[in-house]
């Protein structure tokens, strides 16, 4: 496969005082930096929204400043799971819904890597739903990012925990009858310390969210709402992929107004978008090497 | 309002012992005309158009005149209104003025007063503005650097020979000069003062009642200043603060941004076409984004940001623009 090289810009771009800073910023950042880019194009259907999450989350890798030496992605099966495959960093890719348990191992024995585990509704919520409660439960510095499709896409559209209420799937031929999963909910219960929620659609907003999660330290819980055009929207008639798209905006609300709209979406899983938690619980690496030291301290003693 | 209902009752105890009117000859004066004067005060709200009319109407109620007072104070930088209409005199019926027959129109704002400029008579009409811009948002439409501009293009040479007088002041420079910017609507006070007969001691009065106590100090120094200016220019003596930069008109500003789309990457699954606010997108024959018309592109990195392929991507090589105007401007 061609490695595709992209023509750079000609001349450098901060002679031009008249642009403020913020858009220097966005300038700093090309993706290019961050991809394989022998295994492109990637292997994601046309206006598959786990794209446009990955775009967030290597730019918000970028903004956070973290060295793709120190940084290990890991990721289960599953759509999601593949994503990880395209990042030019140290990628874990593990079995069905055990990338946080992985990650979880990893982090213990690297507390210096930034651990970042993709995983998706089918991987984190059905097969790896102890896992995550689990790992929400200690609070270990780990960023987990679900993305949100609403269904099983790679294997051929499944039901899956967060798909909503009379969905047509291959499973459920005659609509879903399952109540929904609120995956952010079930984080917040289980004692993430840091719980967000975004749409792909507004790609600054996820990546200050995916970059406030990186930053926080503890286990923090990212979930994308993402949009599967190709199996999900083409069964239950949700339009093209950028009506899809479009109608994030329609269906969700940002949390920080929730209290002040008039119209709540009419949708069987209208659901709220921006930071949910951040709390002051404690790391459970730091609690772990804390207590290791004063064994060891003790033990020295006698 | 407790203040000017209090005043109402003492009117008639007062009034023997009030200065007589006809301290100015050759101003409009409400005691011996018989029809209401009539002031029309206008901004984009703010900037004290009420606080102008308030200080206005409460003279007029200590000198014993009637005086009607109406305003409409809507947000004028979304279309709508921001005015106020003050009729004094004798006897006052209707609290608007009709179209034409305004005696002063004051604007705190340029495009407002040439937008109420038919409102004053035309014979005898004095037009008293602040040269401050406020460009409203719908007046920048177009997103595309060096988009013709919806504000008024007028400059005060413009005006000349329209109304019988009229005055531009810079008004809000010289009040951030004296201290305080917000006093600019007094400073228009004071130019209003030089067309009524009513006496300093009355307008200053009136006016550090009104203010807010610590700024009394620079409201009545901005108000000699109103009124000196208008009495200089009067007299042809060079007066400051009546410098009005036109706007420069980008002509020609090169496109900014150039799209680079990587083909084999691109799966034509239009977001980025139904997304792009200009609609300069389009999927060809190989059913492969194209960027149909770079004129429109505004390098808003919507198409660079949602395509889930990285299909996109924007570089932002900005040519400098050639026309040294422009560049200044830019700058």
């Amino acid at each position: 496969m061609n490695k595709h090289v992209i023509p750079q810009a000609e001349e450098p771009l901060k002679q031009n005082n008249h642009q403020d800073n913020h858009l220097e910023n966005i300038r700093d950042f090309e993706i290019q930096d961050y991809l394989r880019l022998d295994l492109f194009p990637h292997f994601m259907c046309p206006g598959c929204g786990h794209g446009i999450a990955l775009r967030a989350l290597l730019w918000a890798i970028h903004i956070q400043g973290i060295d793709k030496n120190k940084l290990a992605i890991v990721s289960g099966i599953g759509c999601s799971g593949r994503v990880g495959t395209y990042i030019d960093a140290n990628t874990y890719h593990t079995t069905h819904g055990r990338p946080l348990a992985f990650a979880t191992g990893l982090k213990m024995a690297r507390p210096d890597l930034h651990v970042v585990v993709i995983t998706g509704d089918g991987d984190c919520l059905a097969i790896g739903g102890n896992h995550l409660i689990h790992a929400a439960r200690r609070n270990l510095d780990i960023t987990c990012i679900m993305l949100n499709n609403e269904i099983y896409g790679m294997t051929g559209g499944q039901v899956s925990p967060t798909t909503p209420h009379d969905r047509f799937t291959t499973t459920t031929p005659a609509g879903n009858i399952e109540p929904v999963f609120d995956a952010s909910r079930l984080a917040e219960a289980a004692g993430a310390g840091f719980v967000g929620r975004e749409v792909t659609i507004h790609v600054p907003r996820l990546r200050d969210l995916i970059s406030e999660g990186l930053d926080y330290k503890g286990f923090s819980f990212i979930e994308v709402m993402s949009d599967c055009t190709e199996i999900n929207g083409r069964k239950n008639d949700l339009g093209s992929s950028s009506e899809m798209v479009l109608g994030q905006t329609r269906n969700m609300r940002p949390n920080e107004y929730d209290n002040n709209v008039v119209d709540h979406p009419f949708r069987p899983n209208s659901l709220n978008t921006g930071v949910f938690v951040k709390s002051d619980r404690p790391e459970y690496g730091a609690s772990y090497r804390d207590m290791v030291d004063g064994i060891q301290k003790k033990q020295k003693g006698h | 309002m407790a203040k000017a209902k209090k005043n109402k009752s003492s009117r008639k105890v007062d009034l023997a012992n009030r200065m007589p009117l006809k301290l100015n000859p050759g101003r409009l004066d409400p005691e011996t005309s018989d029809e209401a004067i009539n002031v029309l005060i206008v901004g984009v709200g703010g900037q004290g158009v009420i606080m102008v009319s308030k200080v206005l109407a409460q003279i007029c109620q200590n000198l014993g005149l009637q005086v009607k007072q109406s305003e409409v104070h809507g947000m004028a930088k979304r279309g709508g209104v921001v005015f106020s209409h003050v009729r004094f005199g004798k006897t006052v019926w209707s609290p608007t003025i009709p179209m034409g027959k305004a005696d002063v129109l004051i604007a705190l704002e340029w495009a407002e007063g040439l937008r109420w400029m038919n409102y004053l008579r035309p014979a005898t009409g004095i037009f008293i503005t602040d040269t401050k811009r406020i460009v409203p948002p719908f007046a920048c439409r177009s997103r595309i650097l060096g988009a013709d501009i919806g504000y008024s293009k007028n400059t005060p040479d413009d005006v000349i020979g329209k109304v019988a007088e009229a005055f531009a002041i810079d008004a809000t420079d010289m009040a951030a000069k004296a201290g305080n910017e917000l006093a600019a609507n007094t400073l228009l006070l004071g130019a209003l003062s030089t067309t009524l007969t009513f006496s300093n001691e009355v307008w200053r009065e009136v006016i550090a009642q009104m203010v807010p106590p610590k700024t009394i100090e620079v409201n009545l120094k901005v108000f000699d200043q109103g009124q000196k200016w208008i009495e200089g220019s009067r007299k042809g003596e060079p007066v400051e603060g009546s410098a009005f930069v036109p706007l420069v008109q980008p002509e020609e500003y090169p496109m900014r941004t150039t799209l680079s789309i990587t083909e084999e990457w691109c799966k034509g699954c239009d977001i980025c076409i139904k997304m792009c606010p200009e609609r300069c997108l389009t999927l060809n024959k190989d059913q492969v984004v194209e960027l149909a018309d770079p004129e429109k592109c505004t390098g808003c990195h919507i198409c660079e940001w949602l395509c889930p392929d990285f299909a996109i991507s924007l570089n932002p090589a900005l040519n400098p623009p050639s026309n040294p105007k422009v560049q200044e401007a830019v700058a």
